[in-house]
């Protein structure tokens, strides 16, 4: 997929960082301009339809709904799973129960009735308030689980605590995982 | 909390060409937060990469097939049977997954929508605005698609048109933001890149980024194992969450559109008899359909949308009926509907299709006369065909 697939061990002995942007290559080259090439591809197919101008409205608005609703909704949330503890296994469930939602809601929020009894026959929202206890008793179960371990090897604890050290030393004082990852 | 909300934005990984000036006290919102980086950005990017390459290709196949140009009508090929129930199962799978990993890579690179300043220079500039399309154009494309699925369209605009062209415009702004950021997905391709291990917190963070990386793994596993019983029948038990299941509809299958909503009455049907129009036209009233010799086939109804299901179905050969009426080898076919609406009244399918064994007049459906919302009293079934293409209440065949 991406031609710089194999260059990791190449890239090893460039210990001197490459500016940004690099040396532009002629594949590099030849990447940005089939990019363009197919972004014209579709701007045409755009501009043919009856009124081209809703859709930039509609793209527009998928711009200002992730960047301006969003992704700051997860960042509040990230800002409060950062106290929690166990916060690692924490915002994985809030993730994963995240996504789940995301796919969901349309089903949930879509009016009117279905056109046809076989389109969106399920209990939706039955099937999501379960799958989102599971999430909550595999997350309970783990941390439990991760808590005993703990307890049965003082040695980890300790290494934990000297980590969270360094991380209080870290550069402008910066709290360890201030932030969750996106919820879908 | 709130001092920290007040805090300037850090963007530790983002190598800038001069230490950033003190900032203005009107800094857009602020954020300390971690995993903001090129590696989080590079490990999450790369299977965005391939889910939304593999969304792009089945995409033009579902295209292509429903929409050939003419000098590719002919050589579209009827196998393997299940191939369009596989391209599409990927499709939309791989589409509700694509949106758990976009979501979490523009998390990952969120912070530098508010890089200081703004616009450094002309390539800078374009450089942004080239993010932006990709960003407008990737969440438009699977929200469109993941309401499209759900039977929802909220839009003044035409479904399948727009999320035809916008997925060009996608792939597109990939592989420009691939050209211009190659050297640092390079640089942090690995775990032990070069520029990986002189990350700000690189120590730090790497447990960090390996439990995100789980979450977002789970997050896709989960989303996946839920939806994917839809067209991957051998999970249907896990179906929880998909706009359809296997087994929900009529004769145990699901419909797209009903008789009612294609506007065919039982009046409409009173004296039916198919008209098959070639050298030698003729005309078969039902009962003498049935006589005819009937052919069984095990063949999915395979839907744009991604569910798909497996069903016996018999009836006669199409390839028989065309043979019947005079039409030479290498022959197309169209075929006509009794729906009064609908853009698919009229379908034609190419040689290969046409002259497919396994292409049937079906009259049966998994042991049954067909319902009237799978087609009665006779449809089009063929493999690896598109199912909005398996003509139902089939009225006329026209060789070609």
């Amino acid at each position: 997929m991406k031609p710089e697939s194999g260059a990791e061990s190449e890239s090893v002995p460039e210990s001197v960082p490459e500016p940004v942007p690099g040396p532009v290559s002629a594949v590099r080259y030849a990447l940005g301009v089939l990019g363009l090439l197919l972004i014209g591809i579709g701007g045409r197919h755009l501009a043919s339809q009856p009124d081209p101008y809703d859709v930039l409205v509609w793209l527009g608005g998928a711009l200002v709904l992730h960047d301006g609703v969003l992704a700051p909704l997860v960042l509040a949330v990230g800002l409060l799973v950062a106290a929690v503890p166990a916060r690692r296994v924490v915002r994985g469930a809030l993730v994963t129960g995240g996504a789940l939602v995301l796919v969901t809601l349309p089903l949930l929020l879509r009016p009117g009735v279905p056109p046809n009894p076989s389109a969106l026959p399920l209990p939706y929202a039955r099937n999501l308030l379960l799958l989102l206890a599971v999430v909550t008793g595999v997350t309970v179960v783990w941390v439990g689980l991760t808590r005993l371990r703990w307890r049965g090897t003082p040695g980890v604890r300790d290494k934990r605590a000297m980590s969270s050290e360094v991380d209080s030393r870290a550069p402008e004082g910066r709290e360890p995982d201030s932030q969750a990852p996106p919820e879908g | 909390m709130g001092s920290r909300i007040g805090r300037r934005l850090h963007v530790p990984a983002f190598r800038l060409p001069a230490p950033l000036p003190r900032l203005p006290a009107l800094r857009p919102p602020a954020s300390s937060g971690r995993l903001h980086d090129p590696r989080t950005a590079t490990a999450i990017g790369r299977w965005l990469g391939v889910a939304l390459a593999v969304c792009f290709l089945t995409g033009l196949i579902s295209h292509f097939l429903q929409n050939p140009p003419g000098w590719l009508a002919g050589y579209l090929p009827s196998r393997p049977v299940w191939g369009y129930r596989l391209t599409q199962g990927l499709h939309v799978g791989v589409g509700l997954a694509a949106i758990v990993l976009l979501l979490a890579k523009l998390w990952a690179v969120y912070p530098r929508l508010f890089v200081w300043p703004p616009v450094r220079s002309v390539m800078h500039g374009l450089e942004r605005l080239s993010v932006a399309v990709l960003v407008a154009s990737g969440v438009f494309q699977v929200l469109t698609g993941l309401l499209n699925i759900a039977e929802w369209y909220p839009w003044p605009f035409s479904f399948v048109p727009v999320h035809y062209a916008v997925a060009w415009i996608v792939a597109g702004s990939v592989l420009l933001h691939l050209a211009v950021k190659a050297p640092e997905i390079r640089a942090h391709w690995g775990r032990r890149s070069a520029d990986t291990l002189t990350l700000p917190d690189a120590r730090r963070d790497g447990p960090d980024r390996r439990a995100l990386l789980i979450g977002v793994g789970s997050a896709v596993g989960a989303v996946t194992v839920t939806t994917v019983g839809q067209s991957f029948t051998p999970l249907a038990s896990l179906d929880l969450l998909a706009p359809r299941h296997p087994g929900y509809g009529p004769q145990g299958l699901p419909v797209n559109r009903t008789a009612a909503a294609a506007g065919v009455t039982e009046d409409g049907l009173r004296g039916w008899y198919l008209e098959v129009l070639g050298p030698a036209p003729f005309r078969l009233t039902l009962d003498e359909l049935r006589t005819l010799p009937q052919v069984g086939a095990r063949l999915p109804i395979a839907c744009v949308e991604g569910w798909s299901v497996d069903a016996r179905w018999s009836g006669v050969r199409i390839r028989d009926l065309m043979a019947r009426a005079g039409a030479l080898p290498g022959s197309g076919l169209r075929v006509v509907s009794l729906e009064v609406r609908g853009a698919y009244r009229v379908m034609e399918m190419g040689r290969e299709y046409a002259q497919d064994p396994l292409t049937l007049l079906a009259l049966r459906l998994n042991g049954e006369v067909l319902s009237a919302d799978h087609g009665y009293p006779a449809r089009i079934i063929a493999p690896n065909r598109p199912g909005v293409l398996q003509t139902k209440w089939v009225t006329r065949l026209e060789v070609l």
